[in-house]
């Protein structure tokens, strides 16, 4: 359906205009129906017709393709794709693709984020050839490639627990994403100095399932901390913490004074850009053509 | 307007240290009684390929080089234009040659079992044989064939080193380096050489030049223990402590292990296993890491260690040849090693 705005009792004012955009009407009508929603702003302007017409802005086209499901509109390209700001030959990361691509179309390696919740199946030769199940919040996600890593934290009978495991081991099964969510920052390893309820995380746990349009939620939440001394000094600039409750656990001295190891020039250094975003678009495009070749018959 | 510069001859009565030098603006020769130095005016005949030459002209020899080089290789690759030597069969105890390699960076690999190893990937890049030199030429005991690695552009290179390859019809070399070859293994020059030249199994040697690390101390370059960091060492933490015994040599032996210039020499790793040979873009995954940085050439030969004869019996030999004859797929894999295509078997 089209907006259409032109009242019919302005038609005497301004006739010659109005005129043609029935004509425009009548021929848009003809159009079959499709899935493509417009708003003519040209209507709009029929309508006002007391002097010069004030301008407004046009409404942006929402174009709403229904054709594809929403959850495949979105993009989302693994982080150990890109490759690291080195002076390696382009060909070297082609061929590592190439293999990630095989592999990862035998295993599904869900999208997931530092703080979301993955349960993880390894099989194990110590464990009677069953598998090996660790349920875990994700804290870190590093290495680019092949060897892309990642860190499960968890507390089982009181003791604090982390796992790293490699995306791309062959011994991998299963990689379950119980909960998809993101957290204020990228690298949750202050979770060691949590109180440790935050890292604790039921091994029976059931999947959230919620359909995700648009960005992934994160979550506003900030831990509380143990007592000082904690394994880094969180509370310095150089960690950038977001999701810590400082307030509960530091004094407004001792922040003024982790103020000092501030450096800030680092936003403005030119030689530690690294834009990514025309590699990210060719390696996206690589990676959907030849996920997508063996999908379909 | 050529620049006038001043060559200094150096006269034979010895030269004196720290005697003061004088340079003379007119050319004029100087002689006084310590001295020895005297100037000679010579015109500057240095320049570079494209300084008299419009930016046409440049662009044009550009274009013309990569063709010629284009042109070259098919040419090579064609048995009707260039007839090959003599093929010979494998036999024990005969050697075979190498190739020159750009080391590309490494990567992790698994076996079937789940071990994990880590590789480098030897990228072979335009590599042919340069030259043949027979046994009397070399030094009497074995053949000799000359390998080149990577193209380079002609235009930097001096003349006499730019001739060996016109003589073999190939485009000039990075990297040139000599293989000992016995006499069945000889190949014409201007054959290409291709990673397929060794397979998964076999076990290679690899040399090349160390990442330079300039002037380094004691404990960097040789691995000395230093001495602590406090209690009470006065001014010595990385020092090399004492030279040698006393009194009764009352020298330094000569080698003795000092601080000096690091890096930047020729060094060889032995024995690394071939994981994978990726026929298409002409890469090796050979096992462990290998001297050198990133992108730099590197020579790689049959290995040498007697424990690991056995896995290099039965090689493509001379080399392996593009012709046609076998039919080789993509990517060839090492028995234990596991394929990321594979389902998950274990």
């Amino acid at each position: 359906m089209f907006l259409v705005h032109t009242p019919l009792s302005n038609m005497a004012a301004c006739t010659s205009r109005v005129r043609e955009m029935m004509g425009l009407l009548r021929i848009l009508r003809h159009f079959p129906q499709n899935e493509r929603l417009l708003s003519t702003s040209i209507l709009r302007h029929a309508a006002a017709s007391d002097g010069p017409p004030k301008f407004t802005p046009p409404t942006k086209p929402v174009i709403i393709d229904k054709t594809q499901k929403e959850a495949s509109l979105r993009r989302f390209l693994s982080p150990e794709f890109i490759p690291p700001r080195q002076r390696t030959n382009p060909v070297k990361f082609s061929v590592e693709r190439k293999d990630m691509i095989q592999r990862r179309k035998v295993l599904n390696i869900p999208e997931f984020y530092v703080g979301s919740i993955l349960a993880v199946a390894m099989t194990d030769p110590h464990v009677n050839g069953n598998l090996n199940r660790f349920v875990g919040i994700c804290i870190q996600r590093s290495g680019k490639g092949l060897g892309a890593t990642f860190i499960l934290r968890n507390v089982v009978d009181g003791q604090g627990v982390e796992i790293c495991y490699e995306l791309y081991n062959p011994r991998m099964r299963k990689i379950e994403v119980l909960k998809l969510e993101k957290r204020l920052d990228d690298n949750l390893m202050y979770l060691r100095d949590a109180l440790p309820e935050y890292s604790s995380f039921n091994f029976d746990m059931q999947p959230v399932h919620y359909e995700i349009t648009g960005d992934v939620p994160v979550s506003p939440l900030k831990v509380k901390m143990k007592p000082k001394p904690w394994s880094k000094r969180w509370e310095r600039p150089k960690f950038n913490i977001k999701g810590i409750r400082f307030d509960l656990c530091l004094t407004l001295e001792m922040m003024e004074h982790a103020q000092k190891w501030a450096e800030p020039w680092r936003p403005y250094d030119m030689l530690k850009e690294y834009d990514t975003f025309s590699l990210e678009e060719q390696i996206f495009k690589e990676v959907q053509g030849k996920s997508q070749n063996v999908n379909s018959p | 307007m050529t620049a006038l510069t001043c060559r200094f001859i150096k006269l034979a009565d010895g030269l004196l240290r720290g005697a003061p030098v004088t340079v003379c603006r007119a050319g004029a020769a100087l002689q006084s009684r310590a001295p020895v130095i005297q100037c000679i005016r010579t015109h500057r005949t240095n320049t570079w390929w494209d300084e008299h030459l419009t930016e046409d002209n440049a662009s044009f020899l550009k274009k013309v080089v990569t063709e010629e080089y284009k042109q070259q290789t098919t040419d090579k690759l064609n048995p009707l234009k260039d007839e090959p030597w003599p093929r010979h069969e494998w036999v024990e105890g005969s050697r075979r040659v190498g190739l020159v390699a750009v080391k590309l960076g490494m990567m992790p690999v698994w076996t079937k079992s789940g071990e994990r190893h880590v590789v480098t990937m030897l990228q072979v890049q335009d590599c042919h044989v340069v030259k043949h030199l027979s046994k009397e030429e070399y030094e009497g005991h074995t053949a000799a064939l000359i390998v080149g690695g990577k193209n380079v552009s002609p235009f930097h290179r001096p003349e006499g080193y730019l001739e060996v390859f016109r003589n073999a019809g190939v485009p000039p070399k990075q990297k040139l380096t000599t293989f000992c070859v016995s006499d069945n293994a000889i190949i014409k020059p201007g054959t290409p050489l291709y990673a397929a030249h060794f397979r998964p199994g076999q076990y290679v040697d690899v040399t090349a030049k160390t990442i330079g690390k300039g002037f380094q101390g004691v404990m960097k370059r040789w691995g000395f223990k230093g001495q602590p960091a406090s209690h009470g060492q006065t001014k010595t933490h990385r020092r090399p402590g004492s030279l040698g015994p006393g009194g009764d040599p009352a020298k330094v032996f000569k080698g003795k292990k000092m601080p000096g210039r690091m890096g930047n020499i020729y060094d060889t790793t032995h024995g690394l296993k071939v994981w994978r040979v990726n026929t298409k873009y002409n890469i090796l995954y050979v096992n462990g890491s290998v001297p050198g940085h990133r992108n730099c050439l590197v020579k790689v030969r049959d290995s040498i260690l007697p424990t690991r004869l056995e896995n290099n019996k039965n090689p493509p030999f001379p080399t392996f040849f593009a012709d046609g004859d076998e039919e080789i797929p993509e990517d060839l894999y090492d028995q234990d090693m596991f394929q990321f295509g594979e389902p998950m078997a274990e």
